[in-house]
């Protein structure tokens, strides 16, 4: 039973169907299994033989698999649209984290920093917190989406290329974006931040990228190779 | 090993039109479901006992169905029931199913425009 179970979430999660999905499917073949076992039981097999009809009667690892596969509207993103979920959504999202942390940036420099001409200075009191969250976002973003990207293609058993479609961009763009902040002449006029790419000093920035994408790669990679050691679960 | 026996060309729809049927009655769980379409139609239908889920899981997913976890002697189970989405759903089935029966009927018993189909001597 537990080997048609895990053969069959293989094979759904190997065709691209939803992982939650997957998980309902094969709770109510286990229970279903369980009553044909009973039923079984009850007209007179022994254990053996009765686990052996009931399996018989559930049906074989292809057909189960086939009548989920077959059904697009259990298919998950990740495989309907493998470059969106991996290649587009974390830049999104990562460009998302830095408008947030510029502008956590801005309107604490507005509210803490007034008299100063850069918020690069330190901070005491609530500010601290504040800008704390805008740090985290900053920092944090590109750890958090590049953790997610190996969780969804691990889930998925997605084809090992699509997570690097996705970690080795929000890497590079990490470990290169600087923020500045200027305010302009004459003093109490515009407060600005902004963010680029130098490419001075760039040398440095791809030591980072480097630093990112190990940092997010890694359970990905440990994930991978733990799977590939596993006797009949070869990685995807 | 033996394949077991369903109808896998002519059950296009049909699995679906018989469980938005039994649903219609009585909230049930998958394992029933089965049992009751073999029990009333006599055996002469057969769905795949594993296969019954992802059409469940599809109704579901459509509003035509809901489901609540209920645990019963112990174990929990998951029933079905038949929402006003699905009861319209039944009705456009049922009612597709039934003219393109009796169509079917009129050819092979000959109706106004031809000959019964009979049984070879």
């Amino acid at each position: 039973m537990a080997m048609l179970l895990n053969d069959l979430r293989e094979r759904l999660l190997r065709a691209g169907v939803a992982p939650a999905s997957v998980r309902l499917y094969l709770a109510e073949l286990a229970d279903h299994l369980a009553d044909l076992t009973e039923d079984e039981r009850q007209a007179g097999r022994g254990r053996a033989e009765a686990d052996a009809a009931a399996l018989f009667r559930l049906g074989e690892a292809d057909g189960l698999a086939k009548a989920m596969i077959e059904r697009r509207q259990f298919q998950a993103w990740s495989a309907r649209a493998p470059w969106a979920i991996f290649g587009l959504s974390p830049l999104v999202l990562l460009a998302g984290a830095y408008l947030g942390a510029g502008l956590i940036l801005w309107s604490g420099w507005k509210m803490f920093l007034s008299g100063a001409d850069t918020p690069f200075v330190p901070i005491h009191g609530p500010a601290v917190v504040y800008f704390g969250l805008g740090k985290l976002a900053y920092f944090g973003a590109p750890l958090l989406i590049g953790w997610a990207i190996g969780l969804i293609a691990a889930r998925q058993r997605s084809n090992a290329a699509w997570p690097m479609v996705g970690l080795i961009p929000v890497a590079l763009i990490a470990g290169a974006v600087q923020v500045h902040a200027v305010r302009s002449p004459p003093a109490g006029a515009a407060y600005r931040v902004w963010m680029d790419v130098p490419l001075a000093g760039m040398a440095g920035a791809l030591l980072h990228s480097v630093e990112i994408f190990l940092i997010t790669a890694t359970p990905y990679v440990i994930w991978r190779l733990a799977r590939a050691r596993l006797p009949d679960r070869p990685a995807a | 090993m033996a394949t077991r026996e369903t109808n896998p060309h002519f059950m296009n729809g049909v699995p679906e039109l018989l469980i938005l049927r039994l649903l219609h009655q009585d909230e049930m769980y998958g394992y029933e479901i089965v049992q009751a379409i073999q029990s009333r139609t006599g055996a002469v239908i057969t769905v795949g006992e594993g296969v019954v889920y992802p059409v469940l899981h599809g109704l579901k997913r459509d509003g035509a169905l809901s489901s609540r976890r209920k645990t019963v002697n112990g174990r929990t189970r998951i029933y079905y029931c038949v929402t006003p989405a699905g009861s319209h759903r039944l009705a456009d089935l049922a009612a597709t199913w039934s003219t393109l029966t009796a169509a079917i009927k009129g050819m092979l018993t000959g109706g106004p425009n031809g000959d019964a189909v009979k049984r070879p001597a």
